[in-house]
């Protein structure tokens, strides 16, 4: 009897364990990651979203969650709820969403001459 | 590390891809105006027929009966000659550096057969390494700069394969297989590399001269 209730103990916190870590990642975000990437070539790019966006002074969401309409860019709207590959759709050839994603980071990093630009800084294994 | 990244992956790609271009058209316009100065029978003797027939034979894998006799070297070079072509040209990362500049792709290796495709060019430089140094016949015409020049073609591999495993210093190594790549590049009209160049015009040869001539196959 006391075995199987340090087994239902254990199972409990693990449970909890994992929903705590599920939420916190979620609020937090650590790599880069779209759904639409079945098969990873490589790691996913590390991005500590909050952490960057204040040493980057980014607070206009729609730097990097923009939302373009006919291309245009619509400039009171975001789309934080959305995955890129929702509007960069994917079409069975990952080449252009990876090549959007890396324009938008790297693109930028060259742009202002800061943070990460060759792959293994990013793709860390 | 912006400024030296910029400076290996632009300005030197560009530097390289012109004298690559450049002295592969230089050298071929040269060695055709030389071979019309000193041997104006090549021009006489070239057959298109017979030189087709001939690469065809060479470019087959035991083709020919040399490559009969040679069992292992015929198919380590010939490993090494498809995976050094088709890795840079087909490697994923690659392709994304090119579709980010120019928004141009093509199809890609999966990285865990380029990986494979690396370590296939690797074993061969290794393979031709000790070959060279073992071999007499081989050795007798070897000279310093054919071990230069197998260091210059593995070098990219070894770098590349280094940085993609992100072994320790993989950032260092990362520039410098820019660097080698673009080395190679160029090193390919100016050295013994240039048989890319001119493997089709002298095998060519030898199939018009042994084929229409002499009457007699070359391989």
């Amino acid at each position: 009897m006391k075995k199987k209730s340090w087994i239902l103990y254990s199972i409990a916190v693990t449970a909890v364990a994992v929903v705590v870590v599920t939420a916190y990642s979620q609020e937090n975000v650590k790599y880069v990651q779209d759904s639409a990437f079945k098969t990873k070539m490589r790691p996913g790019a590390v991005f500590l979203h909050d952490e960057h966006n204040e040493k980057a002074e980014i607070d206009d969401c729609g730097t990097c969650h923009h939302l373009y309409k006919d291309g245009v860019k619509i400039e009171d709207e975001t789309s934080e709820d959305m995955e890129c590959s929702e509007c960069h759709k994917i079409n069975g050839n990952p080449v252009p969403l990876v090549a959007k994603y890396h324009l938008r980071c790297k693109g930028c990093h060259e742009e202002k001459k800061a943070g990460p630009v060759m792959c293994s800084e990013c793709h860390v294994k | 590390m912006h400024d030296i990244y910029n400076f290996v992956s632009g300005t030197l790609v560009w530097v390289s891809f012109i004298l690559f271009t450049g002295g592969c058209v230089y050298r071929f316009v040269s060695m055709a105006a030389l071979a019309k100065k000193k041997d104006p029978v090549i021009y006489e003797y070239m057959s298109l027929r017979y030189a087709l027939r001939s690469i065809f034979h060479w470019i087959i894998p035991f083709g020919s009966e040399n490559m009969k006799m040679h069992p292992v070297f015929t198919i380590v070079t010939f490993a090494f000659h498809i995976c050094l072509i088709f890795v840079p040209l087909f490697l994923f990362a690659h392709i994304i550096l090119i579709k980010e500049s120019w928004n141009i792709s093509w199809w890609f290796l999966s990285d865990s057969i380029a990986d494979v495709m690396t370590l296939i060019v690797v074993g061969s430089c290794i393979y031709f390494l000790v070959r060279r140094i073992t071999q007499p016949e081989v050795k007798f015409l070897t000279s310093i700069s054919d071990y230069l020049i197998l260091a210059v073609v593995a070098a990219p591999f070894i770098t590349g394969f280094w940085t993609y495993h992100q072994f320790p210093g993989h950032k260092f190594v990362g520039i410098i297989h820019i660097l080698s790549g673009e080395i190679m590049l160029v090193a390919i009209p100016f050295t013994r590399l240039s048989h890319m160049i001119f493997f089709a015009f002298t095998r060519g040869y030898m199939g018009s001269e042994f084929g229409a001539i002499r009457h007699a196959k070359d391989w």
